[in-house]
């Protein structure tokens, strides 16, 4: 239709883009004021990760209000940038870039899953923002403004693995879901069962969507582990356990991912987790008395949020590694994110009161040359009535990056990920 | 190593769940031309209208009934409102009930959380040698034969079921002869839902009900209506045949992920090379007997 | 308009019954955005220039969609397919020639990748006379097994060369385009990046103007109104097919470039079910049969389903979910021919006014 109507249409298109670039324009970024101090808390909350990712969101802004009550940071009052990246790591590109570049955040605690943070990780990089990334995690990532403050599968791993190699056997299963993390966790379960005498009968890798693992559970029978080591994720996943016992297979399993991170625990009926042992750094469950005493991290978690189902073990890192990065704040006395960086390297170590992980009179440390955590570890054991058990408990540091790789971000600013592969034999 | 009893019990379970998942689907595509990309939502609506009456103490089968009603009731409400405007635009009605599904997930994690207190797998295990197999999962294959028989029967010998078929084959000659042609789609529509949220309930015991769980139904719903062809109850049938021949197969031998890569594998081979799907090919050959005889 | 002059000659190749906006009242618009749109960076920040880039990115890739679909009636839900493969292309080219030689090779190889890819699907299904909603199906279970199989490509045996493709954790790294050798290249990032997504973009749609308003896009137009008819005026409709499908797997590999150098970052959720279907809601509410209104509904429908994330408001997929129903229900040839169809008839009123009581003498010329 070549008429001259089309001019009037034509002006509504051009009108049209007009109005949408302003508002593009007009989404104006809230500048920090001197006496506030804006951190970005990017979690999911809606989406395929929102039943992990909305106890790390609540968990902060519990710090943050706590911090806040008690005269905020030096002074300055957190404000938060706290959108909702929906599961979807182009929402979280999307976001991180604009809580960087618009909202200026002084730091940014982002993502669930390893596959955000390695999609955010060139922003991060490109801008040199501090970012905490607080999930467990397959471990190895030497970064110079990351610091990954979760438990890594090594250090997970590592505490419940021997614990079940004396108790029950040296024949191992691994069952872990088919991307990076299961599959790094899986060539740690090969690493350490080489350091504390144990066989790897057998891997299987399952895709995140699966939900029927009748061919799983025959395989584990017919293999006849003296226990399995279980790296399940995700919502699809939580149907292996109801299946399990469902055809009887009655075996215990050790796991770095259930129970601690979706309260499996809870939602399903028991004795489905009966015999699983989760070794983790914190769970709702962990028996410390800043964790369960009255006006305890518990108490604190189900005051502000009363509805809430569970405080899961993301939602303590999150918890501590604000206060890490007050402590940081207060020690190089600016919210200069390179001065911030050095104390934060300088190492940090907090103790149970701002670490429920922590027994009364422990800490634990922030290690600067490779960011990460030395964690208090515990082996946690789910019985027929889905009670939970601490059966034992240590201190476990990191021992990848600082003593195999020679990761030291002190003396040389890295933005790396290294694998077992690459270092241990068996591994491969 | 395929173990053949293993084999056998794995198939029964994909057999059923592919059948489960697709028989609603392959009702309301089959009969009225419109995909409904919400029907995961909708098995979605009866595990958790299931779980929600059994967590609130009702027995397990009469939670079942709840969730299948839940999901009749979304049925109908949404036919009145949405589907009925869509009917013959497949590509339309694709879209607007993915939007409606995305809604609809929202909706629920809002108002129930992202997830529920599950419901317990009953009946335990069937033991053989060293395996075992849960009873339950291997009594859905059965469930799933007994539907596909019952909505043969209420779509070939019913008065009603006559009435539906003759709408859907010419609905203008039908309405001509006196049925009514809206109620006919409306109550097809409701049963494709109920069948969708009898699968929700069944299935409710044996995964974590979240408000995505829908998604996990379907791409094997989807993929099995499409091979399944043009006659809705053997195409159904046919294909979660073959696909779960497939699947099982191949997971039994080189693990789970080959199994599925495998399954979407046979079912593009299949549209592709089978234009009139898996019972299109019955017919054919059906037909050729006949000439033959 | 009778005379030949060059704008003339510009305007007739660009123009037809089978686009919106014909008009010179529509050219002179269309001017004025664009001059828009090149001047926006200069107003605002690195971040939102980079912003609104991302947004032009999927316009394009919904142009890939808009001539397939809207165009010759081919559903396809693998434009993704093809924006992926040439996205992960252009991250294992350049991670392996480390250059801006690299650089430069790796955009024409890695669309090169994507057109063979569209060109094999579609020869595939076209030519096995698969046809309607089998094709979407198809194309749709071909990306469900493309990120299936990506996800599980996490160990170090899957790599290509010195590319790691990474698996779900995707592939990080990926340079920003630059051309150029040596001293004299330039990178684009920040508002140069959006300035070439814009360009590109512009040419994109200019081109698939060409092609829809020429002898070809008759043919298209065809076989989506009536294939058999158009089989009997002698065209191969598979060729067609075939044809605007390899076109379409063209340009979408284009816009995977241009993605996998807008975040340095690519992964297997390109390949999703849900960003597979985000090019078909684009199109459907801009309007199928329109080039401008894919675009258009593009960077609005994205713009605001960003701006919802960031409220961090629950109801934000619940108002996504609720506004595209209505939009099919109600609208469903889409936003943009609706807006057309009132515009043209409140002109048309309007002209009618006038005539009326001005008297017939001052009738404007309608050209055809």
């Amino acid at each position: 239709m070549s008429d001259g109507l089309s001019s009037r249409r034509g002006f509504l298109a051009s009108s049209a883009v007009l109005a949408g670039t302003a508002l593009a324009g007009c989404s104006g970024g809230t500048a920090s004021s001197s006496d506030t101090v804006t951190l970005g808390i990017l979690e999911d909350r809606s989406g395929n990760f929102a039943l992990v990712g909305d106890p790390k969101h609540k968990a902060s802004l519990l710090a943050i209000e706590e911090i806040n009550a008690d005269g905020g940071i030096m002074g300055n009052e957190i404000e938060v940038f706290d959108p909702d990246p929906q599961s979807d790591n182009q929402r979280y590109q999307e976001l991180t870039d604009r809580a960087i570049r618009q909202e200026n955040v002084d730091a940014l605690w982002a993502g669930y899953s390893s596959a955000t943070r390695e999609a955010i990780r060139p922003i991060i990089n490109r801008n040199e923002q501090l970012y905490f990334y607080t999930t467990q995690y397959e471990g190895g990532v030497c970064d110079k403004t990351t610091f990954a403050v979760g438990p890594t599968a090594r250090q997970q791993l590592g505490t419940v693995l021997p614990y079940l190699r004396e108790e029950f056997g040296p024949d191992i299963y691994t069952i872990a879901a088919d991307y990076n993390f299961g599959q790094l966790s899986a060539d740690w379960v090969k690493v350490l069962a080489n350091e504390n005498d144990a066989n790897v009968l057998g891997e299987e890798f399952i895709p995140l969507s699966e939900t029927d693992f009748s061919s799983t559970i025959n395989n584990i029978q017919e293999a006849d582990p003296d226990f399995v080591m279980s790296m399940l994720v995700g919502a699809n996943h939580t149907s292996f356990y109801e299946q399990k016992a469902s055809a009887g297979l009655d075996i215990p399993i050790g796991t770095s991912t259930a129970m601690a991170q979706g309260y499996e625990h809870r939602r399903i009926s028991p004795p489905a987790m009966a015999n699983i042992y989760a070794g983790v750094n914190y769970m709702e469950e962990v028996p410390t008395e800043s964790n369960t005493n009255d006006g305890g991290f518990v108490d604190r978690y189900f005051d502000m949020y009363p509805d809430a189902p569970y405080l899961n073990e993301e939602a303590e890192t999150n918890y501590f590694s604000m206060y890490m990065y007050k402590e940081a704040v207060e020690q190089a006395g600016t919210f200069e994110q390179p001065e911030v960086i050095e104390a934060l390297e300088s190492g940090i170590s907090l103790g149970t009161e701002r670490a429920p992980e922590a027994p009364e009179g422990q800490t634990i440390e922030l290690d600067g040359a490779t960011h990460h955590v030395d964690h208090h570890m515990w082996v946690m054991k789910a019985d027929e009535d889905h009670n939970i058990e601490a059966v034992e408990n240590r201190k476990v540091p990191e021992t990848f990056l600082s003593e195999t790789v020679g990761c030291d971000l002190r003396e040389e600013a890295e933005q790396t990920q290294y694998t077992p592969v690459d270092y241990y034999q068996e591994a491969k | 190593m395929v173990n053949g009893v293993n084999l056998f019990f794995q198939f029964l379970d994909s057999f059923g769940f592919i059948v489960l998942s697709a028989i609603g689907l392959a009702i309301i595509f089959g009969m009225m031309g419109v995909i409904n990309l919400a029907h995961g939502e909708l098995i979605m609506i009866g595990a958790y209208g299931t779980t929600l009456s059994f967590n609130a103490g009702a027995p397990l089968l009469l939670a079942m009934a709840v969730g299948v009603i839940s999901a009749a009731a979304a049925g109908l409400v949404i036919e009145r409102t949405i589907v009925k405007r869509l009917y013959q635009r497949p590509l339309d009605s694709m879209v607007a009930t993915w939007a409606l599904g995305l809604a609809m997930t929202q909706m629920v994690r809002i108002i129930f959380g992202n997830s529920l207190s599950g419901i317990g797998l009953p009946l335990g295990a069937i033991q053989y040698g060293q395996f075992s197999y849960s009873m339950y999962r291997t009594l859905l294959s059965v469930v799933a034969l007994v539907v596909l028989l019952g909505a043969y029967v209420v779509f070939t010998r019913t008065e009603f079921g006559i009435r539906a078929r003759a709408t859907i084959q010419d609905d203008d000659t039908a309405r001509a002869m006196g049925i009514d042609t809206d109620r006919m789609y409306t109550a097809t529509f409701v049963i494709g839902c109920a069948l969708a949220g009898l699968t929700g309930a069944l299935y409710a015991p044996a995964l974590a009900v979240v408000p995505g769980m829908g998604s996990s139904f379907l791409v094997e719903a989807f993929v099995a209506v499409v091979t399944g062809g043009t006659s809705v109850l053997l195409g159904t049938t046919l294909a979660a045949g073959v696909l779960g021949t497939a699947n099982a197969f191949f997971t039994n031998l080189y693990g789970t992920f080959i199994g599925q890569v495998a399954m979407l594998i046979v079912a593009i081979l299949i549209l592709r090379f089978l234009p009139t799907g898996l019972s299109g090919v019955v017919e054919t050959v059906r037909g050729q007997m006949e000439r033959e005889s | 308009m009778s005379e030949h002059s060059l704008i003339d000659r510009f305007r007739g190749r660009f123009e037809g019954p089978n686009t919106i906006g014909n008009s010179r009242g529509f050219w002179v618009g269309f001017a004025v955005a664009l001059a828009v749109a090149f001047a926006y960076p200069i107003f605002v920040s690195n971040y939102q220039a980079g912003n609104l880039a991302l947004f032009l990115i999927y316009a394009i890739l919904a142009l890939s969609l808009s001539v397939v679909w809207g165009y010759s009636g081919v559903l396809s839900f693998g434009q993704v397919v093809f924006f992926g493969f040439a996205g992960y292309t252009f991250g294992i080219v350049t991670l392996n020639i480390q250059s801006t030689v690299g650089i430069m090779m790796a955009i024409p190889i890695a669309v090169g990748v994507a057109t063979l890819v569209a060109f094999t699907l579609g020869y595939f299904m076209f030519y096995g006379k698969v046809t309607g909603v089998f094709v979407a199906i198809i194309t749709l279970v071909s990306t469900i097994v493309l990120q299936t199989f990506m996800a599980q490509t996490a160990g170090s045996e899957w790599a290509i060369g010195k590319a790691q493709l990474g698996g779900f954790n995707g592939m990080p790294g990926i340079p920003n385009i630059a051309l150029g050798v040596g001293e004299t290249s330039v990178a684009f990032s920040g508002k140069l990046f959006y300035w070439l997504c814009l360009v590109l973009l512009v040419l994109s749609y200019f081109g698939l103007r060409a092609l829809t308003n020429g002898r070809f896009g008759y043919a298209m137009v065809g076989v989506r109104e009536d294939e058999d008819r158009v089989e009997m005026l002698g065209y191969d409709i598979r060729k067609v097919k075939l044809t605007v499908f390899t076109v379409g797997g063209a340009i979408a590999g284009l816009a995977g470039v241009l993605y996998a150098a807008w975040g340095n970052y690519i992964d297997p959720t390109v390949f999703s079910l849900t960003f597979a279907t985000f090019p078909v809601i684009w199109v459907t509410v801009g309007g199928r049969e329109s080039l401008l209104g894919a675009v258009l509904a593009t960077v609005s429908l994205e713009w605001f389903r960003q701006q919802l994330a960031i409220t961090g408001s629950e109801y934000a997929l619940v108002v996504v979910g609720l506004l595209l129903l209505v939009v099919v229900l109600v609208l469903p040839d889409g936003i943009v021919p609706y807006v057309h169809e009132k515009a043209v008839s409140a002109y048309r009123e309007y002209n009618d006014e006038v005539d009326r009581s001005v008297g017939s003498s001052t009738e404007e010329e309608i050209p055809e």
